[in-house]
């Protein structure tokens, strides 16, 4: 499926009523595609919530602006940069200390999300697959669970990033059995 | 007309009753595990090592009483209320106007003592200096008109009665003219772990007392140290017995439940 069709399937998600969907991209054009889908959104006058696990926000800032997307309503959970002693000075970002605390995601979304203008509102989680690093499938599954509920309850449009060749078919089931749709080949 | 078909509404407290009024912490998560609140006039036991946000959370709940109008009241036992102000100007969600409209009052217990002559060179208090201190406590809530109460810590207070005996009264009479007031209580208790135990109380006897008991602890994951609550006992109120993670943010605390699997491995109380 090509970036242009997963947008349009995700807008369409989103005129459906969905509430949760998971995202399957290809390795080869992961970050890439993942931002453009962020800045088409942000296009569409949606405010958004950003969870990076796998690059600092700051890089994922500098390729939106560098695509000339209004950032107003964007703002970012960032798992990775206090981690590797990066820059935590951002005012539109929330750092989780350590990729292990994956309650504080639920908690910096739950801050932020009053922060958001737009009364629709999207979070997307980039990636699953980052998390899996840290953390144990089982534990990984009991998030994936936790959070994607919590997303129903708030009513935020949520997305589940994962990278196609790196989900095992165990987590792709977890992932399908909770979401709404599966968008991607 | 056609019958409606409704299920029946599940009775929630098989007690039945009317709920108790609540002191409500507004302090995000708290509330909704205690299920509106603290019942009015409960001592609750705030329990925690080292590091795990007791003062911070006790701070919350009185600036946000204070800022909804309460007269709010700090004794502190451990460190020259000063020392307390200045961390105070750390706290976000901290209002010096509050201290200085009066809705924010903070004591030194070592003030208190001082004026009451019951201050020991062997750190014992005689039942006359505790007479004197319970009644200094009274005056206190009772000329201010104060509706929450923290004593930081009743640990440090604890170690200067003699017995535990004395403890059991002391905090009993406390409790006793405390709800009578109306007025909610803190007290803040210095607990340690032992064989990944973590206890309520140094003394075990502060809890048995107190009408709530929150535990605040600390928990290893994967080397990290994670903040965590867990409200063991509330008497008057209906309460989740389930260990939430805090989090201390800029605009106060926030709490969500703990991973279910996230606890196993690796972790302990410290």
């Amino acid at each position: 499926m090509s970036i242009k069709d997963t947008a349009k399937s995700i807008i369409q998600s989103i005129n459906d009523g969905d509430t949760l969907t998971t995202v399957r991209i290809s390795a080869d054009s992961f970050h890439a595609d993942t931002v453009k889908l962020a800045g088409v959104l942000l296009g569409k006058k949606l405010g958004g919530i950003y969870v990076t696990t796998s690059r600092p926000s700051s890089h994922i800032v500098t390729e939106l602006e560098e695509a000339k997307v209004d950032l107003s309503d964007l703002y970012f959970v960032d798992l990775v940069s206090m981690t590797v002693g990066g820059s935590t000075g951002d005012p539109r970002t929330l750092y989780v200390e350590s990729p292990t605390m994956l309650e504080s995601i639920l908690l910096n979304i739950t801050l932020l999300e009053r922060r958001l203008k737009s009364k629709r509102r999207f979070v997307m989680f980039d990636s699953v697959n980052g998390l899996s690093i840290y953390s144990e499938p089982r534990v990984l599954r009991e998030f994936i669970n936790v959070l994607g509920n919590s997303m129903r309850i708030k009513e935020i449009y949520s997305m589940l990033m994962t990278v196609k060749e790196q989900t095992s078919d165990e987590l792709a089931s977890a992932l399908k059995l909770l979401s709404d749709k599966v968008i991607g080949d | 007309m056609a019958k409606k078909n409704i299920a029946k509404p599940i009775t929630l407290d098989p007690r039945g009753g009317r709920p108790r009024d609540k002191c409500v912490t507004h302090i995000e998560g708290i509330d909704r595990i205690l299920n509106g609140g603290i019942p009015i006039g409960n001592i609750v036991l705030l329990a925690g090592t080292v590091g795990s946000g007791k003062t911070t959370l006790a701070m919350e709940f009185l600036i946000n009483g204070a800022k909804a109008g309460e007269i709010c009241c700090y004794i502190s036992v451990t460190e020259p209320s000063s020392k307390m102000l200045s961390n105070l100007q750390t706290y976000g969600f901290f209002d010096e106007s509050l201290v200085k409209e009066g809705k924010l009052n903070i004591f030194d217990l070592t003030v208190i003592n001082d004026r009451l002559g019951v201050e020991r060179l062997d750190g014992t208090y005689t039942s006359k200096d505790m007479e004197a201190l319970l009644g200094a406590f009274e005056d206190i809530v009772d000329e201010l008109g104060v509706t929450r109460l923290v004593i930081d810590s009743i640990t440090a207070v604890c170690y200067q009665l003699p017995d535990k005996g004395s403890i059991r009264n002391f905090i009993f009479r406390l409790s006793q003219f405390l709800s009578t007031f109306g007025c909610t209580t803190m007290l803040i208790s210095e607990t340690v772990v032992d064989s990944n135990v973590q206890t309520y109380s140094i003394f075990g006897v502060e809890e048995a007392v107190a009408d709530g008991v929150i535990l605040m602890g600390n928990i290893i994951r994967q080397g990290d140290l994670l903040r965590s609550l867990q409200v063991v006992k509330m008497r008057g109120a209906k309460h989740s017995r389930a260990r939430h993670l805090i989090e201390l943010t800029p605009v106060g605390l926030a709490v969500v439940p703990l991973l279910k699997w996230g606890q196993d491995g690796g972790q302990a109380f410290t």
